[in-house]
């Protein structure tokens, strides 16, 4: 299967951010949930090294990106939610921005002729 | 393992490791969970997990670390954020209360301010070390003769330097005006021992400590600044000294003043060893050394104990007794320098530290009162959630808030005061000039401020604190009974530590008064001195010294308004009248063992004891036939007589020096005169005529006068007959002997005059004190005089109940102030005269005087317990 396999350190820090910040958009959850949810919406093909979504969400929190709070989880037990801010957003709207950009560039260049053998 | 301590931590703050341990064991366990639900065994389970997470450990500690620091940052803030609101609310309720502000804020100005100033002298002279190098290695070996010292540098090996110096005083002639000025003879190594530099030029050379080679001088900054400008081309300059010519090399800091203040120039000390009198007999070198590398001034002491008896045998002339110097010390130099300094300037820090906590149980005592104004507000803000803790440090930070608006006044006060009391200091304190509110003296004040607001505040806030706390739960505010104890303690503590002041004060009083009532044995009304001083070149042939003082002294007799003239060479109370050994005939004849002493001999003019009013007992004074060519004869003081010759007759019996000389015969007893100082309890003295005098005496004699009107109407007089008669004579220190007296007692003056000034401050403090307190339970009781006058009571018996209740304070207080000062007024033995510590009319009367005062203090609010409305009373809640 082709993956970025267990090459976190090719995962620039701002793509988990934004990963994290758009698993945030659907409503504060846990550590956990943030890296179920990468796992499945990119079918297990980006799988990050999970402990590192911890650091990533104190910088978020510090910059005021996210906050956190802790509450109970579905399976009833004490766990830290952390909720997107309005100034998380604004920072994902731009970066998402960026991004489609840059991928659609690339992709035009991939396609440009000559084609891939 | 973080100490034992941090674990409590988890109880009052969140726990950042705890927090993610929980946080990670959270992921990793639902992570498990999936992978059993996904049909995996509980190992594989577990390791796909912990594969998936990476590093747990080091994610960990980043959290942790990361979580901690945050933390610490967000309770900063907090703290700083809560300090503020504390201090605005503070500020803000004092501007509601600007009298209470003002009293409390005045009082601990006073009293910071007082201890500023005084701590600022302690901090130059005691504290701090001298301005040399590594100063705890210089200590002072006593004093000794110049023979003795080169006999002790030779044997002694605790020491990487010894010096030596001696006060000296000398004309000097700059070309301009020939003036006497206060200097020293020094060792040529000294500045080196001390480790200090010539601001300009240099310092002895070791060839310079011989006769004839020291001819050159070092000046004080001082000097050099007023009798050269400060112009650097004074250095090579040559100048006069005892008419002799000596080249300037060198000018010295400005805060260099060694071995006094008044030390304005330093001479190299000539070794002479053939003149066996100068180097043997003169005892007057001090001796200084610079300890060795790791030697102790008790290890050096040890050894300077076993090496000075055994050098008594190099004496030529004399041979001191077994014992002799067994018993020398080493001390620290610091302790010379400071000398009786040190016990003056703690005593003054003790009283202005009472005064400072007599102003502080006031301030408790306002803010108690206060308090109970408070209560309502206070109730209320417990009632809202404000914490006992939270209400606690409200409290406190107000009391912080006074003090340190009390502080900055008190600087600012003892700034102002610094000068004053700089000026009043007696001229024996030394390093004056090194007094200065610096950091440390701003940090001590600053401490002082932080501990008088927290002692002063903590009382009242915890009362404070604990009736909210009821109010909020019975409804209705309760001072209770405890309130008015802890009021009551505060009063006692007070009326303690006033009364300790006031018989300290009390006792200095009546030791000056009794001091000033020491009859001197001379009469210094209408007297004038002035100290004439002929240059030794000059003035080497003594006829020439003998035609000077005649001439001066029969144009002083035949000025306008002079009675009588005289001149003597030393002048008692201005400087010391040395005593002298003396044989006498039939007693003590052998010169080579030890001779009784007479404590003082002076050399004097026939008019002396006319002019100076001491009063001939039995046969006569000199006259002007007691010249040198006929019989030697000398005076005696009465208590002179009665030890050498007791029932019997003085006149006519001889005396001798110690060395060979022909006796003296004694022609006359007149009254013992206190010479050194009215303290002085050694009375004998013996008088030579000056015609007379020995070849050892110095040029140096006063001029006195007895006027028929002021005295000091004569002095510019005096000052003009010795420059006109020859400019190169300076005269100096011309005073009245009532100036000469009055100075002689200067340090107790001093002591008097401060701690006179604190206790009044402490009667003051006292005093508003009891008023304050009786108001305030007065006011507590109001609701109490109101039922007891409704239930027939007199006004006489509630203001009887009042007076009853402060007077009964103050007693407890003052008993306790009674025993306090049994203990602490040894502190004040070494400077009382005529008056015991422990002299029962003060310590019976200043405690009655601090009971009456409290009677008056609690008249006036009796008064008003009186006059309470018995039907508002109890309406009142």
């Amino acid at each position: 299967m082709p993956a970025l396999h267990r090459n976190s350190n090719d995962l620039l820090q701002g793509t988990l951010a934004i990963l994290i910040l758009k698993a945030l958009l659907l409503g504060p959850s846990h550590g956990y949930a943030v890296a179920r949810w990468v796992e499945d919406t990119t079918a297990d093909v980006l799988r990050i090294e999970e402990g590192s979504l911890y650091p990533a969400l104190r910088r978020l929190e510090d910059r005021g990106w996210v906050t956190s709070d802790w509450g109970v989880s579905d399976n009833n037990r004490r766990a830290r939610f952390y909720t997107i801010t309005a100034a998380g957003r604004k920072h994902l709207r731009a970066e998402a921005t960026v991004w489609l950009k840059y991928s659609q560039a690339v992709t035009r260049v991939l396609r440009a002729a000559p084609a891939l053998a | 393992m973080s100490p034992r301590w941090l674990r409590y931590l988890r109880f009052v703050r969140p726990n950042a490791r705890a927090d993610v341990d929980e946080e990670l064991a959270f992921h990793i366990e639902m992570r498990v969970q999936r992978n059993l639900a996904l049909g995996m065994t509980a190992e594989q389970a577990r390791a796909d997990a912990l594969d998936r997470f990476g590093d747990v450990a080091r994610v960990r500690d980043q959290l942790v670390s990361h979580d901690t620091r945050k933390q610490t940052v967000s309770e900063r803030k907090e703290y700083v954020s809560d300090f503020a609101q504390d201090l605005r609310f503070g500020w803000r309720s004092l501007r509601r209360a600007p009298a209470f502000a003002a009293a409390a804020v005045a009082t601990l100005a006073i009293g910071i301010g007082a201890n500023a100033a005084i701590f600022s002298a302690v901090e130059a002279i005691v504290l701090r070390p001298l301005p040399y190098a590594a100063p705890e290695q210089l200590v002072s070996l006593g004093r000794g003769s110049a023979g003795e010292f080169t006999a002790l540098r030779d044997r002694l090996h605790s020491y990487s330097k010894l010096a030596a110096y001696v006060g000296q005083t000398h004309p000097i002639d700059d070309g301009e005006e020939a003036v006497r000025l206060e200097g020293a003879a020094i060792t040529t190594n000294l500045l080196t021992t001390l480790g200090v530099k010539p601001l300009l030029g240099r310092d002895f050379t070791d060839g310079e400590g011989v006769l004839g080679n020291n001819t050159v001088l070092i000046l004080s900054y001082g000097l050099w600044q007023r009798r050269f400008g400060g112009d650097p081309a004074a250095i090579g300059r040559r100048i006069l000294l005892e008419g002799a010519p000596v080249t300037i090399v060198g000018v010295m800091p400005p805060d260099f003043q060694f071995p006094g203040r008044e030390t304005q120039y330093w001479m190299p000390y000539a070794f002479n060893p053939a003149n066996v009198g100068l180097t043997w007999a003169v005892g007057d070198k001090w001796f200084i050394g610079r300890l060795a590398p790791a030697m102790t001034p008790a290890a050096a002491q040890r050894e300077l104990r076993a090496v000075w008896p055994s050098i008594r045998f190099l004496d030529p002339l004399w041979e001191p007794g077994p014992d002799y110097r067994t018993d020398a010390t080493v001390t620290p130099l610091q302790d010379v320098v400071v000398g009786t300094a040190r016990t003056l300037l703690w005593i003054l820090f003790g009283c202005v530290l009472l005064v400072l906590v007599i102003g502080c149980v006031n301030v408790a005592n306002l803010l108690l009162a206060r308090a109970t104004a408070r209560e309502r507000e206070l109730s209320v803000r417990a009632a809202l959630g404000g914490g006992r803790g939270r209400l606690l440090r409200q409290l406190v930070t107000e009391s912080l808030l006074l003090s340190a608006l009390g502080s900055a006044l008190g600087v600012a006060l003892a700034y102002g005061a610094l000068r004053w009391f700089v000026a009043l200091m007696p001229a024996s304190v030394p390093r004056t000039h090194e007094i200065a509110l610096n950091g440390t003296v701003l940090g001590f004040t600053a401490l002082v401020g932080v501990v008088a607001g927290i002692a002063f505040g903590i009382i009242p806030a915890l009362r404070a604190t604990n009736v909210s706390r009821a109010a909020t739960t019975s409804g209705r505010a309760t001072a209770g009974l405890n309130h008015q104890r802890v009021a009551g303690l505060l009063v006692a503590t007070e009326v303690a530590l006033a009364v300790l002041l006031g018989v300290g004060s009390v006792l200095l009083v009546r030791s000056f008064t009794a001091l000033r009532r020491v009859d001197p044995g001379f009469e210094s009304a209408h007297v004038i001195a002035a100290r004439v001083s002929p240059p030794g070149v000059g003035y080497s042939d003594p006829h020439r010294v003998t035609n000077l003082y005649v001439s001066l002294l029969d144009r002083l007799a035949t000025l306008p308004g002079v009675q009588s003239a005289a001149a003597v060479n030393k002048l008692p109370m201005a400087q010391s009248v040395w005593g002298i050994a003396v044989r006498i005939e039939g007693q003590f004849e052998d010169n080579k063992h030890p001779l009784p002493d007479i404590a003082h001999f002076q050399e004097i003019t026939p008019g002396y004891f006319e002019t100076m009013g001491i009063h001939v007992l039995r046969g006569r004074p000199f006259s002007e036939a007691d010249r040198e060519d006929q019989a030697p004869v000398t005076i005696v003081s009465e208590s002179v007589a009665r030890h050498f010759w007791p029932g019997a007759d003085a006149i006519g019996k001889r005396i001798g020096y110690a060395w060979d000389s022909p006796w003296l015969t004694v022609v006359g007893i007149v009254a013992d005169v206190r010479q050194d100082s009215l303290r002085d309890t050694a009375v004998t003295s013996m008088y030579v005529p000056w015609q007379q005098r020995s070849r050892m005496s110095g040029n140096e004699m006063w001029l006195l006068a007895r006027s028929t009107g002021d005295p000091g109407s004569l002095a510019s007089a005096m000052r003009g007959l010795v420059r006109e008669t020859d400019r190169a004579v300076p005269v100096s220190d011309v005073r009245t002997m009532e100036t000469v007296v009055a100075d002689s007692v200067q340090k107790a003056r001093f002591t008097t005059l401060l701690v006179a000034a604190f206790a009044l401050a402490a009667l003051l403090l006292g005093a508003v004190g009891i008023y304050g307190v009786m108001s305030y339970l007065v006011a507590q009781r109001t609701r109490e005089m109101g039922i007891r006058l409704a239930l027939g009571a007199t006004a006489r018996d509630v203001t009887g109940l009042v007076v009853r209740r402060g007077a009964v304070l103050a007693t407890i207080g003052a008993a306790a102030g009674i025993i306090a000062s049994f203990a602490a007024t040894r502190a004040l033995a070494s400077l009382l005269f005529g008056v015991s510590a422990r002299d029962p009319i003060t310590l019976a009367l200043v405690p009655l005087l601090f009971l009456i005062v409290a009677v008056i203090a609690s008249a006036a609010p009796a008064v008003r317990a009186a006059r309470v409305n018995p039907v508002r009373a109890l309406r009142a809640d």
